[in-house]
């Protein structure tokens, strides 16, 4: 009987300690998931971008921290009043975690979706030079994101922007964009209600959407 | 079991009473605070960043012996042990910096590059095919660059004071033979490969790599689309000819097929020209192209083209009444290559190849047949080690055979030579730190027909300013065996070799470039003859020469909006003794002064691109026997104005209109002169002028894909 206690015990410290990770894990994100959520400065962004590089070589298994720290190099691109350089550098970094991301988790919506903002970073950061080469290739990486997940609404407004840059260059109209935006709306809807409390997944974006509605689409 | 729960809570005891703190500043090497750097504790999840001062602190209840990790973008890692014992610890820090290939120096003497990936760039490979006087050529554009000439009865690259032929071309880094399609004399040439193919371009005027060889003043190495981005289909429609083009992308590989045609006798029924044709220029071609991604990292790439086409036309005789001579020319070209890169562990990497060039050119001059043929095969191995992030060593060996035959086939006379070269290059670049670079390399050769063995070594350093302006020096030895022509009627002559110095700066900053170079190049071992070519002789090797100058180059993308500009202007000093001449002369290919101004302005509410290039130089020499001395004359200054329009009605459709010499101006290029006095002991002449006086394109592109963005300009 004693033999069964010692071995149950040891079996119930073995399961919390792997607990324990987990849990230290999921504390971790959720702590500079919502630190990101608030970050506004690039000196900021650049702490959540450092916190999450840390989870993930402590969590070589999973996408979401490298997901995250690229997600939070490549905002510090957009949002870095700096030169061309700088901005390279920030998503060069994005690219080197969104790579790892990928490797861990091939063919998820949501890492391409990123890997496609990143391009657009590029392009937006030298769009003279850079239009004709990457303007195509974020199109077709946003599309290549949405054909993984027809539900993903971060893939659907970032394609939308994409299309609105192009019609606005040929002189279209913004319906097609529009079209985009009132789709990713009713997802992102239908996302946060579908949330569970304590949810690691993506959620960012809507915002993004909103002020597309607000400012393109009226 | 009571043991147990009181060493765990003499453990968690433990635990909250040995907080550590440790904190300090983190520094670099030049004593600044880094900001933003990640700071942590191996293994674990306690870590912390530093702020914008540079200070940081990191509170942790570990305890033990762990691993201080400090991390930032641009530095090197550093790492301490650290013993957590519950008293305060302070580390000070100091980075040092890594060498970041994407900030850091880069050599620019001679260079200009046209690429989406690097940074040191003159021009984007859509800039090529958006001059209006290029017409589509991926050369004409490269002639509104600093240190080249404007040739206009010729067509080629003509590099500071060089001729065309010292000018090397590489695709994929293979050489090809006879990139130029063959013509007539005085009626210019273009290249034979569509810009679309490229995805970027390095042109070197001067100072470059031991890479190339073979080359005596340039090197213009281009390098294809890595993987197109979908399945479509080109149509292009032309006002002298039309084609299409198939791309098939799979997950890991692509294949694209093209063809073309042309001929230009509808246009010319149209438009006027100088020129008496028998038979305007016509010809097909096809090409074939696969890429096969290798691994996470290589890539295959294989390239096929075939063409064929001709012309027939009357030219002039001084001093003779009537058409005058007909030269019916017909050329077959094949150009095929294969190329692999790929990237090893440790640090190395390969890249290499061969190539297969067969050009035959038929001519039918006054009755006589002749027949040329001209292959040339290029195999390349090159192995590339990064020993750590400041050196790294890229050592190559190449082969070359070139084959070349002429026959007067009339008279059923027929010679040849093959000659086989190896080459060995060697070359390491020094990162002293980001802001300043060491090259030094080495290139050996043999050529067995010559029996010539040769070691041409090339230094060259360059230095980052604050201000992100960069002074590059490079000077180094390049040899180059004559031309084909010669060496057939002389298989022993030795390399030409060329000696050049050059001194560059050059500065980009939001959308504005400026480069500026002075250059000296001399001469030697330039070959001296008499007679027409096929009756060559007293073929000499005691000429040589010189070229100097400097040339100034300005892009703006910013200042106007909507609006690129560039403006160049190249001064070259050239001297030599060469070919017919027994003294030092200009030549007729350099102009002393070149100048030219390219515009393009995007406008939105036309949805199109307009631009206009203006080119100007102040003549080019002749020799005029009705007066004393050598290239004693010289041609009045050549101007040209093109303009364009770029018309993108839909996303998938682009109309392209250009015209060139818009103002009709009569360029000369050069006299011809009778090879006999008249009645009045006068030699006649005869203008060498352009084949007409205005060049007019039009040309309609529709892509067709499932992907309604698709537009030709994303191939550009």
């Amino acid at each position: 009987m004693k033999k069964y206690t010692l071995i149950i015990a040891l079996l119930m410290f073995v399961a919390s300690f792997a607990n324990a990770t987990n849990e230290a894990y999921e504390k971790a994100m959720l702590k500079e998931i919502q630190a990101f959520g608030k970050a506004g400065p690039v000196s900021e962004v650049q702490k959540s971008a450092n916190a999450f590089a840390r989870i993930a070589e402590m969590n070589a298994g999973e996408w979401l921290p490298d997901y995250y720290a690229a997600l939070a190099y490549a905002n510090m691109g957009f949002r870095t009043e700096g030169g061309l350089e700088e901005k390279d550098g920030y998503y060069a970094q994005a690219k080197k975690h969104i790579e790892k991301a990928k490797a861990i988790s091939p063919n998820n919506s949501e890492i391409v979706a990123v890997e496609g903002y990143i391009i657009m970073g590029e392009l937006a950061a030298d769009p003279n030079s850079r239009g004709q080469s990457l303007s195509g290739l974020a199109m077709q990486t946003f599309g290549k994101a949405i054909g993984l997940n027809r539900q993903n609404p971060r893939a659907i407004i970032l394609m939308a922007q994409m299309e609105y840059g192009m019609a606005q260059f040929f002189g279209q109209g913004p319906e097609k964009a529009c079209g985009l935006v009132a789709s990713s709306l009713e997802l992102f809807a239908k996302e946060a209600a579908e949330a569970k409390e304590g949810s690691l997944n993506p959620l960012w974006g809507k915002g993004m959407a909103e002020e597309m509605k607000e400012n393109t689409c009226k | 079991m009571k043991a147990l729960l009181t060493i765990c809570l003499f453990f968690l005891v433990n635990l909250t009473l040995a907080q550590t703190t440790i904190k300090g500043i983190v520094k670099d090497n030049k004593g600044e605070t880094v900001p933003g750097v990640n700071i942590f504790l191996k293994g674990t999840y306690e870590g912390t960043s530093s702020e914008v001062d540079g200070s940081y602190e990191l509170a942790t209840d570990e305890t033990g012996k762990f691993i201080l990790v400090f991390q930032a973008i641009g530095f090197k890692s550093q790492e301490f042990e650290i013993d957590l014992n519950g008293s305060a610890q302070t580390f000070n820090p100091i980075l040092k910096e890594t060498i970041n290939e994407m900030t850091a120096v880069t050599i620019t003497a001679g260079a200009m590059e046209a690429s989406d990936e690097k940074k040191a760039v003159v021009l984007r490979p859509i800039d090529i095919v958006t001059v209006p006087s290029a017409m589509g050529d991926i050369i004409g554009a490269f002639q509104t660059l600093p240190g080249t000439a404007n040739v206009g009865n010729d067509g080629r690259l003509f590099v500071r004071g060089g001729d065309a032929s010292e000018t090397s071309i590489f695709i994929d880094g293979m050489k090809v033979g006879n990139a130029f399609g063959t013509t007539a004399s005085n009626v210019p040439t273009r290249t034979r490969f569509n810009p679309n193919l490229f995805k970027g371009s390095f042109f070197t005027t001067g100072g470059y790599s031991a890479e190339y060889g073979h080359a005596l003043s340039s090197a213009l190495a281009l390098s294809t689309v890595d993987m197109p981005a979908r399945n479509q289909g080109d149509i292009s429609l032309l006002s002298v000819g039309m084609g299409y083009s198939q791309t098939l992308v799979g997950e890991k590989n692509s294949l694209t097929a093209t063809a073309n045609y042309m001929d230009l006798s509808p246009y010319q029924a149209m438009v006027t020209q100088n020129f008496d044709w028998e038979r305007a220029p016509y010809g097909w071609d096809a090409e074939v192209s696969a890429r096969q991604k290798w691994g996470k990292s290589g890539m295959v790439k294989a390239y096929a083209r075939t063409e064929s086409g001709g012309m027939k036309i009357w030219q002039k005789i001084p001093g003779s009444e009537g058409r005058g001579q007909l030269v019916d020319l017909k050329n077959h070209y094949t150009f095929s290559s294969g190329s692999f890169k790929q990237i090893g562990k440790n640090d190395w990497s390969y890249y290499g190849g061969i190539s297969y060039s067969n050009n035959v050119d038929e001519f039918t001059l006054d009755q006589i047949d002749i027949r040329n043929q001209n292959r040339v095969i290029h195999a390349k191995a090159v192995a590339l080690k990064g020993f750590s992030d400041k050196f790294s060593l890229r050592t190559g060996i190449e082969s070359y055979l070139f084959s070349y035959e002429e026959g007067l086939k009339s008279e059923n006379l027929v010679r040849d030579f093959n000659d086989l070269q190896a080459n060995l290059f060697t070359e390491g670049d020094y990162y002293v730190s980001n802001k300043l670079i060491f090259r030094g390399g080495l290139r050996a050769g043999h050529s067995v027909l010559a029996d010539q063995t040769w070691l041409d070594p090339r230094v060259s350093l360059a230095y980052k300013f604050e201000n992100e302006g960069q002074l590059s020096l490079a000077a180094g030895q390049f040899s180059q065996m004559p031309v084909e022509q010669l060496r057939i009627a002389s298989p022993e002559v030795q390399n030409t070799i060329a000696n050049h110095l050059i001194l560059n700066y050059f500065l980009t900053k939001k959308g504005r470039t400026l480069r500026a170079e002075a250059f000296y190049k001399d001469y030697k071992k330039i070959l001296t003859y008499e007679g027409p070519q096929y009756f060559y002789r007293n073929i000499q090797q005691n000429g040589s020469g010189y070229a100097q100058g400097f040339d100034v180059f300005y892009r703006d993308q910013t200042t106007v909006k909507n609006t690129d500009f560039w403006v160049t202007y190249s001064f070259v000093d050239s001297r030599r003794k060469f070919a017919q001449f027994t003294e030092m002369v200009q030549p007729g290919f350099a102009p002393r002064h070149n100048a030219s101004i390219v515009v393009k302005h995007f406008v939105s509410g036309l949805k199109s691109q307009l631009g206009g290039s203006f080119a100007i130089n102040d003549g080019f020499t002749y020799t005029d026997p009705n007066f004393a001395g050598q290239m004693n004359a010289k041609t009045k200054g050549f101007r040209d104005l093109s303009l364009s329009w770029s018309y993108l009605p839909k996303p998938n459709l682009i109309i392209h209109f250009a015209c060139s010499n818009v103002l009709g101006r009569d360029n000369i290029f050069g006299y011809q002169f009778s090879p006999t006095t008249n009645e009045s002991g006068k030699y006649e002449s005869l203008p060498i002028r352009q084949t007409a006086p205005r060049f007019i394109f039009l040309g309609i592109f529709l892509t067709l894909s499932k992907d309604k963005t698709a537009n030709n300009l994303n191939n550009l």
